[in-house]
């Protein structure tokens, strides 16, 4: 299975500081792991789930063996890093930030929410992850938690087109 | 109209902070809570604020605590306990 995973910029995973073996020339080599899911175990994104791990570095990964399919991740015992994404660099971290950030005013201005529209541009600078978790809980506030959703799949989408996957 | 479980809220991960650190939580809401971690700096450093406090005072052994101070402390718990 294809899936993507976000690193530090030094390589190492977000939660569990794991120093994952980055591919060169060809894919990474092979990593094995016990599958608990959140506490061990090699953990992915499905396309739909990157808006919720948004991170500096992405990178597509192949997992291997029983993948656990998790309402928000994946986990599996055996992964290997195939290539680094390059399309997710700074300048489309600003430009998916900035997306996100016109889309919480649109909605909040539309609805009348003016201390929610107040909190978007201070969070600016705090990056995309935050961005997009502001306008997926302003469409929440006026339409409920099947808007939530619509909102990040909306964000799934615009990075799957500008990322190419 | 019905908000989603999806996410958590600093205050929640106030209150699951320890769960979180001691893997007591059930995944869904680790899952939750990271989620909340990945674009929130100041949950970052409240949790790791608790996870120094833990690793450094479970370092220290009972024998460690001088006499008037485990007197003064077990005094204090028993008041909190009562209040």
């Amino acid at each position: 299975m294809i899936a993507y995973k976000f690193l530090r910029p030094d390589g190492t995973s977000v939660f569990t500081r794991y120093t994952w073996p980055l591919p060169d020339d060809g894919p990474g080599p092979w990593v094995d792991a016990e599958v608990d899911p959140c506490r061990s175990g090699i953990h992915a994104c499905r396309r739909a789930d990157l808006p919720l791990w948004l991170g500096r570095s992405l990178y597509e990964i192949e997992l291997e063996g029983e993948v656990r399919e998790e309402a928000t991740k994946v986990v599996a015992p055996r992964a290997r890093l195939l290539r680094r994404i390059d399309a997710w660099d700074e300048s489309t971290r600003d430009e998916y930030t900035r997306m996100c950030a016109d889309r919480a005013h649109e909605l909040a201005r539309a609805a009348d929410l003016a201390g929610w529209d107040a909190v978007v541009e201070p969070s600016v600078p705090e990056g995309p992850a935050l961005l997009g978790f502001v306008a997926a809980r302003i469409a929440e506030k006026i339409s409920g938690a099947d808007a939530y959703h619509a909102e990040r799949r909306h964000q799934a989408d615009w990075l799957a087109d500008r990322l190419g996957l | 109209m019905a908000e989603s479980h999806d996410h958590v809220s600093c205050s929640e991960v106030v209150e699951l902070v320890t769960d979180y650190l001691e893997r007591s939580l059930p995944p869904e809401e680790a899952a939750l809570f990271e989620q909340h971690l990945n674009f929130c700096d100041g949950c970052v450093w409240y949790v790791d604020q608790i996870q120094t406090t833990v690793e450094t005072v479970g370092r220290i052994e009972p024998e460690e605590v001088p006499p008037e101070v485990r007197s003064q402390l077990l005094a204090a718990f028993r008041d909190w306990k009562r209040s």
